[in-house]
């Protein structure tokens, strides 16, 4: 609980740091006034249209991220994954660009089309690994082929498309907080209060799930129906979140352990494991902000912080045959 | 002693992928008892276990408890009556003991809440009756085979069933915990009444600690009864497709088995 409490202090703080800097520093007080209505010059811009939307898109998405690979890893018991491993990402993506390329759409029609293209990439994975019987392993590699392909055809979108529309989908797959807009913010929030209790209630499930198949429905547990309530839950806040920042590299794949170690193998971690998805995403996207001289989006940051730790990984699977 | 659930098996064919495995396989668990499975590799043991655990679907048939369809209880009651010990369970990195075995607990406990008091009583009589008390806050990845067996023994134990179904509990382990394990399940069954059914390799650890003997051969069930009653020379030839003597054991007097291969066997022996 205390674990949960401090990452809660250290998401508050860093939601409150995004609202203060900027190339303006205001004080807390500006800032207060400013959200409670009043308007101030500058600050009004400043605070409302740019910061307040790219703190809540960070909390929020964060979040989403943080849980969701929490589950995915738990569920397959695999920290390799986590569902911008296994494709799940891969097919919002692939969605997004060919919306964005092929049919010119942009805003919500593509957000949507993320959606739906990280729900269907999913649910084919699940069918195609699920063959009979249900086992982690088969979905890993079906997912990493699935992404590989995807990953494939994004490319080929790319080299098909106007040079004047490649920016805008480069933007998209490098995953920022930057053009995040407060109209996008309800629909997210929404998904999240309504799947991340159920992500959490499920908790308990989710570690007898981890004791492999055999056990799980000895224990009691109704195995597919709560496979299927948590994927569901996890494909759709993270189909979401990453509508709206676009695939903020790492974040699930990296939030799931840390909070592992922080409360201690074994017991719940959905919500910690969320909790740390925002702090990396908010952290990230201070430094990619304030550390350097030329201003990063947060996606390049995390990926500097992921990268490591998945060579780290595959190098101890390769040493222990896989077996983790 | 107010274990009196009836687990019937009644006219069970099964298999995998179109496979049959079970041959119309009809048999009553016998209550309060001791009942080990026998048959050579690929007979259908562990599959005939799955199917009781409901673990796999019977393409027909049914197993009865009290008269009803296992597949007709809500799985959370089910898991109330009926446990399980897997061939070989999956470990959760870095989980230790008194986790897992509470872990046990998951049919009684509530959506939204924790452990109860009797959860916690109930998983510290499992690590007692188990004598693993003392190893409560290690990490199952540093214990010994031995441990491990008596820790996922332990959750089962917690989990309270009055029916404990056991997959090969003591493969891979050395005589002296075999021989540990069996004593301890024993135990269990004269002090709760818990009713046991588990598979077994050991053919003469069989005879000893089975109050009853179901024998398997190709999927079919080919004799049945105490282990003075089934294991003779026939049946072994039957089931093992191997020539042998059965003698009394001389420490307990059950049935025991002698081999007889093509090497090491006395003229005086040779029938």
């Amino acid at each position: 609980m205390s674990v949960t409490l401090i990452l809660t202090a250290a998401v508050l703080s860093l939601c409150t740091a995004i609202m203060l800097l900027g190339n303006t520093v205001y004080s807390p007080a500006a800032v207060w006034k400013v959200l409670t209505g009043e308007n101030i010059k500058g600050a009004t811009f400043a605070v409302r249209t740019l910061r307040l939307p790219r703190m809540l898109s960070g909390l929020l998405a964060g979040f989403a991220f943080g849980m969701a690979g929490s589950t995915f890893q738990t569920m397959l018991r695999n920290p390799l994954a986590s569902p911008d491993i296994i494709g799940v990402t891969a097919g919002s993506n692939a969605a997004a660009i060919f919306l964005l390329i092929m049919m010119n759409l942009s805003g919500t029609a593509v957000s949507l089309g993320a959606v739906l293209g990280g729900v269907l990439t999913s649910a084919f994975i699940y069918l195609l690994s699920r063959g009979g019987k249900f086992e982690g392993g088969r979905l890993i590699l079906i997912g990493l082929g699935v992404q590989a392909m995807l990953n494939a055809f994004i490319s080929y979108l790319l080299l098909r498309a106007p040079q004047h529309d490649v920016p805008a989908a480069y933007r998209w797959l490098s995953g920022s907080l930057n053009g995040v807009q407060l109209s996008d913010i309800p629909m997210l929030a929404i998904i999240i209060i309504i799947f991340s209790p159920i992500t959490i209630l499920l908790g308990k499930h989710l570690r007898i799930l981890e004791l492999g198949e055999n056990s799980a429905v000895t224990l009691g547990v109704n195995t597919d129906r709560t496979r299927i309530l948590l994927i569901l839950s996890a494909v759709i806040s993270i189909a979401f979140a990453t509508a709206t920042t676009g695939p903020i590299a790492f974040v699930s794949f990296l939030s799931g352990p840390i909070s592992s170690k922080l409360v201690g193998a074994g017991t719940q971690n959905e919500l910690p494991a969320g909790l740390v998805g925002a702090v990396l995403v908010l952290l990230a996207d201070l430094i990619g902000q304030f550390a350097f001289s030329t201003k990063f989006p947060v996606g390049v940051i995390t990926g500097i912080l992921g990268a490591p730790y998945l060579i780290f990984l595959l190098i101890r699977m390769n040493k222990t045959g896989g077996a983790s | 002693m107010n274990n009196e659930h009836q687990l019937k098996v009644e006219h069970i064919t099964a298999g995998y992928d179109g496979r049959t495995i079970l041959k119309d396989i009809e048999l009553a668990i016998p209550v309060n008892k001791i009942s080990v499975i026998l048959g050579a590799n690929a007979c259908g043991k562990s599959t005939l276990l799955k199917t009781i655990a409901r673990l796999l679907k019977p393409s027909s048939g049914k197993i009865t408890l009290d008269g009803k369809g296992i597949w007709t209880f809500p799985s959370k009651h089910l898991a109330r009556v009926l446990g399980l010990l897997p061939q070989s369970p999956v470990v959760p990195e870095g989980i230790v003991v008194a986790d897992l075995v509470s872990r046990g607990r998951f049919p009684y406990q509530g959506l939204m809440k924790g452990l109860s008091r009797e959860d916690h009583a109930a998983v510290a009589e499992a690590l007692e009756i188990m004598g693993i008390t003392n190893l409560a806050d290690r990490r199952l990845d540093e214990l010994s085979g031995g441990q491990k067996q008596r820790v996922w023994i332990a959750m089962a134990l917690a989990q309270d069933t009055d029916i404990l179904l056991l997959d090969e509990p003591t493969t891979y382990l050395d005589i002296t915990y075999q021989v540990e394990i069996l004593d301890l399940l024993t135990d269990l069954n004269r002090k709760k009444g818990t009713t046991i059914v588990m598979v077994l390799h050991d053919i003469n650890l069989s005879a000893r600690y089975a109050d009853y003997i179901f024998a398997l051969r190709e999927g079919c069930l080919v004799s049945e009864g105490t282990p003075s009653e089934v294991i003779n020379e026939e049946l072994i030839k039957e089931v093992y497709g191997m020539n042998c003597s059965v003698i009394s054991d001389p420490v307990s007097g059950s049935p025991f088995v002698l081999p007889k291969g093509r090497h090491h066997v006395l003229d005086s022996c040779l029938a």
